[in-house]
C-alpha cells in the first residue's frame, strides 16, 4: 500500500492510497492516518487506486474520520472502485462518510 | 495448470493470512473466477480467518486453523475449522449507524460479519465437538462447476 498526500486549496489534504486495504495494508497506513487526523481539518481520501477493502481497512477510515469530526473537520471519500464501494455501503460507512466520484464535488463538500 | 491443494493448515497468526490469500489466488485462477467473485472470496476469507485468529483464539498463536475446499454443483466451498470457543455468526448483528446520520454512531470494528453475510453466496456455521466450522460458498463459472476436489 502506497500512501501519498497533496495539499489543496481550502486547507484540504488529499490522501492518495494505492494498493490493497487488507489487514497488512491497513496496518501500514494507520499511523500516518492517525497523525493526519490530529493535524488536518479537511481530509479527502482518494480510493481510486485501492483494489481491495476489508474490515480492518474500514477501521482505518472510520477512526480518523471520527477524530477529524471531533476537531470540527470533515472527511470525504473519492472514487472508490465498484467493489470497494460495495464494501463501504454494506458496512453503512458509505451512508455517513460521503462518497464522491467527482473531485470538484468532493472539494466543494469539504469547504 | 496443476490443481492447487484442497487443504491448507494455518497457525493462528494474522501473518498466516498472506499464505491463505496466495492459496486463494491460485484457486481463483484454477476455477476461472471473475473479478467480482474473486474479490468476494478474498474478502470473506480474510474476514473469516481474521475472526478466528483475533476473536476465536484471542490473537494467541499456536492453534490450528484448517481450511478445506471443494466444488459441488457449481459452488466453490471453503470450510474453515478451528478449535476455539463457540462462535455464532447467525446471531443478529447490531446495525452500524443505521437510522442515524451521526459519524460517532459508527463502530470502527464489527463489520466482519456484515461483510460475510453480504458477500458470501452461502454461509453455514456448525458447532463442532471441539470447535467451530464455518463454510462459505461462492458460485463458479459453469464450465468449472462440476463436483470436484482439486
Amino acid at each position: 500500500m502506497t500512501f501519498s498526500t497533496e495539499s489543496m486549496n481550502g486547507d484540504i489534504t488529499r490522501v492518495i492510497l494505492d494498493g490493497r486495504l487488507d489487514i497488512q495494508g491497513a496496518a501500514s497506513i494507520d499511523l500516518r492516518m492517525n497523525v493526519l487526523a490530529g493535524s488536518t481539518r479537511f481530509l479527502l481520501l482518494d480510493l481510486g487506486s485501492v483494489s481491495f477493502l476489508g474490515s480492518m481497512g474500514l477501521r482505518s477510515i472510520v477512526l480518523p474520520a471520527q477524530a477529524i469530526k471531533r476537531r470540527g473537520g470533515k472527511m470525504a471519500l473519492l472514487n472508490p472502485v465498484p467493489m470497494v464501494e460495495e464494501v463501504l455501503k454494506a458496512s453503512n460507512i458509505g451512508e455517513i462518510i460521503p462518497i464522491f466520484h467527482d473531485l470538484d464535488d468532493a472539494v466543494a463538500a469539504l469547504r | 495448470m496443476d490443481a492447487p491443494p484442497s487443504l491448507l493448515e494455518l497457525d493462528s497468526q494474522l501473518s498466516e493470512l498472506m499464505r491463505a490469500q496466495t492459496w486463494i489466488e491460485e484457486l481463483s485462477n484454477f476455477y476461472g473466477l471473475g473479478d467480482e467473485t474473486r474479490f468476494a472470496v478474498q474478502l470473506c476469507m480474510e474476514e473469516a480467518l481474521a475472526n478466528v485468529v483475533l476473536h476465536g483464539y484471542r490473537s494467541e498463536p499456536g492453534h490450528p486453523v484448517i481450511i478445506r475446499t471443494w466444488v459441488s454443483d457449481g459452488t466453490l466451498y471453503f470450510a474453515i475449522d478451528d478449535k476455539a470457543p463457540p462462535f455464532a455468526p447467525s446471531e443478529p448483528v447490531p446495525p452500524n449507524g443505521i437510522g442515524s446520520a451521526d459519524l460517532e454512531s459508527l463502530t470502527p470494528g464489527g463489520n466482519g460479519i456484515r461483510l460475510l453475510r453480504r458477500f458470501a453466496g452461502s454461509l453455514v456455521y456448525e458447532s463442532l465437538s471441539d470447535g467451530n466450522r464455518l463454510t462459505l460458498g461462492f458460485a463458479v463459472p459453469s464450465n468449472k462447476g462440476a463436483s470436484v476436489r482439486p
